[in-house]
């Protein structure tokens, strides 16, 4: 546990790296990556198609050997211990992975045996995810969505304490994402630290309050949705844009004339501009808030690895 | 540990591919066992009858009439000077026995044919269990999901072996003992009994193979657990069962016969077999003495061989279980 004043990660890891040998030499998946997640709350774990996300998952669950650092779950130093800790970690590692002649509660009680979770929990899990009513059908005659929620469901079978989900949207339809969607932000608000992994930036924006972003393999930026994003700036349009911005500088907010008005940034929320400029005896035309998009600093951030660049064991590009 | 075992057992027990050839391991040696009771019948007064006429028929053949003219004219040609009419027509003629080709049940062939055929087939069906079970979990992506709940390596693996081996052993014992047990109910219906000591060899030969067949199991699984695929394992025992002794063979003669897979496996089953050597044919005056020629490979030698073979590929595919990642 950690001692006070000093944030407890929930994951944690130091220097990671992960090569894979291949017929045209080594490549390298994860590049000397530090990851931290604070406990509670949904994190986003950003990055392009191939950028090494699946296998830092991977390897934090055991299914694959790190080649160099380290890495801790609650703590404890994985894969060594994770035996210890697997049981507050419920994950969904890349697409659902059942016995597709099973039913679905077939596949739960298997897993839910083999950590001696009773029938009962499986059929609230089912429940929870909205399978209740086609338990019993095979799980092959699925749709892609209804295996992501048996794959949710199977990792709610262990009241986690994280959850780990590896694009946990993919292949639902609109009312299904916002129903997952919603499940993550209950989860998250109920305690369970949430690491959701996506390349959906919409998603991670709505539902994430802090996000880490890689490519290829190595971390580019982490912090809370609102550091990402960097300060809020407003869109004002007064009668008298040259007093406007006097006013609004005095109050310590930073302006720029534009042709349409004022380009004010802030972190002080709308409200005061307002207030500001009608102290000023000015009174607003248009204020609305011109909000960085998570999806302009991704692409601005990853631009490389989607231009297919990708370090070698070398170093080389 | 044990309660992950019987997570497996669920999972072989729910699964259908696996149903079926735990069906078909039953079928196959009672269909044989049933072929050999059918076979070996005793005679019935039709079949006397029906001998009696073809063997009469066959005595008014022109050419049987002309060979008893033969004899009687020269009896000397027939090897006995001395023989008339009536001996030359006795000695020509077709008997109706010559027309009753049936074998009778002999329980000691029972025991080192179709029972030996019986393990070595359960065998076979147990090893495709073991691969088709493992190689599901790794088909499907299912085995990742798995190490999500019990990330403890060696111990899924141990499980599921002890699941494979344990579904395999009771299949063989409850194939086997109905086997046996049908063998004992149609030799005595035919007041036929082996010779002495028979049924304590029976349960011996039974025991082995009992052994053997779970034996099989783990190796199809262990297999199957390194390759990481039923097409791979599948490929290796087929390779293995169809070309493997011909192909040694044809390299290093029939000599090798001592290093091929079967002749170790019914070794082993059958407290020891023998085997044709060239090489074993010198005898003392000089001629090719056919008896001389074989070779005997114990059940010790066999079970060691085995067990050789076997622990290879489960320490491989331990290995390969706790070292590789999982896709």
């Amino acid at each position: 546990m950690a001692s006070s004043g000093v944030q407890e990660h929930v994951i944690e890891t130091k220097g990671l790296r992960k090569e894979f040998a291949g017929r045209g030499g080594t490549r390298v998946a994860v590049d000397d990556l530090d990851l931290a997640v604070a406990r509670g709350g949904v994190h986003g774990f950003l990055g392009p198609n191939g950028s090494g996300k699946t296998t830092t998952i991977r390897m934090l669950l055991g299914l694959a050997r790190p080649t160099a650092g380290t890495m801790r779950l609650f703590g404890e130093p994985v894969p060594e211990r994770l035996p210890a800790v697997i049981d507050r970690v419920g994950a969904v590692v890349e697409s659902p992975k059942f016995s597709p002649t099973f039913s679905a509660r077939q596949n739960l009680q298997l897993l839910a045996g083999s950590v001696g979770v009773d029938r009962t929990t499986v059929d609230e899990s089912l429940d929870r995810v909205g399978l209740g009513d086609r338990a019993d059908d095979r799980y092959k005659s699925y749709s892609l969505g209804m295996k992501q929620r048996l794959a949710i469901a199977a990792t709610l079978l262990k009241s986690p304490d994280l959850l780990i989900l590896d694009e946990p949207t993919n292949g639902l339809d609109p009312a299904g994402i916002r129903e997952i969607r919603e499940l993550i932000r209950d989860l998250g608000e109920t305690g369970v630290t949430v690491l959701l992994s996506s390349h959906i930036l919409a998603e991670v924006q709505q539902v994430c309050t802090s996000a880490t972003i890689i490519g290829n393999g190595r971390m580019l930026a982490s912090g809370t949705v609102e550091e990402l994003l960097g300060a809020t700036s407003y869109r004002v349009r007064v009668s008298d844009p040259a007093t406007a911005g006097a006013a609004l500088e005095a109050a310590g907010m930073t302006v720029r004339l534009e042709a349409h008005g004022l380009d004010v940034s802030t972190d002080e929320p709308g409200e005061q501009i307002n207030r500001v400029l009608a102290d000023a005896g000015l009174y607003l035309s248009e204020l609305t808030p011109v909000r960085a998009d998570l999806e302009t600093f991704f692409l601005e951030l990853t631009a490389d690895d989607r231009m297919g660049a990708r370090p070698t064991a070398d170093g080389a590009r | 540990m044990m309660r992950l075992v019987g997570v497996e057992l669920n999972r072989l027990r729910w699964r259908r591919a696996i149903l079926v050839l735990l069906v078909t391991a039953l079928v196959i040696p009672m269909v044989m066992l049933l072929g050999y009771a059918w076979s070996t019948r005793p005679l019935s007064e039709g079949d006397i009858a029906d001998a009696k006429q073809m063997a009469a028929q066959e005595g008014r053949q022109p050419y049987i009439v002309d060979e008893i003219a033969r004899c009687e004219s020269d009896p000397e040609q027939f090897g006995d000077p001395d023989m008339d009419a009536a001996d030359c027509k006795a000695m020509i003629t077709p008997t109706y026995e010559n027309f009753l080709y049936r074998q009778t049940l002999e329980l000691e062939a029972l025991r080192t044919d179709v029972g030996a055929a019986s393990i070595t087939i359960l065998s076979g069906l147990v090893m495709l269990i073991g691969t088709t079970f493992a190689g599901h979990d790794w088909n499907t992506g299912s085995m990742s999901n798995q190490l999500l709940f019990e990330p403890r390596r060696l111990r899924m693996w141990l499980s599921k072996a002890l699941a494979v081996m344990a579904a395999s052993a009771v299949a063989g014992a409850g194939v086997l003992a109905l086997f046996w047990g049908g063998a004992a109910l149609i030799a005595s219906s035919r007041d036929i009994t082996g010779p002495p000591g028979f049924w304590v060899d029976v349960i011996e030969t039974q025991a082995r193979g009992v052994l053997a067949i779970a034996l099989s199991g783990l190796l199809g699984y262990a297999l199957t657990m390194l390759f990481r695929s039923t097409v791979a394992t599948l490929s290796l025992m087929f390779g293995v069962a169809l070309a493997g002794s011909l192909i040694i063979l044809a390299i290093f003669g029939e000599t090798a016969t001592r290093w091929l897979l079967p002749t170790n496996f019914l070794a082993f089953v059958l407290n020891g077999v023998e085997y044709y050597d060239p090489s074993a044919c010198s005898s003392g005056g000089g001629f090719m003495d056919s008896q001389g020629c074989e070779r005997h490979v114990s059940m010790l030698d066999g079970g060691v061989y085995l067990a050789v073979v076997l622990a290879v590929a489960v320490a491989l595919s331990m290995w390969s279980m706790q070292r590789r990642d999982v896709p």
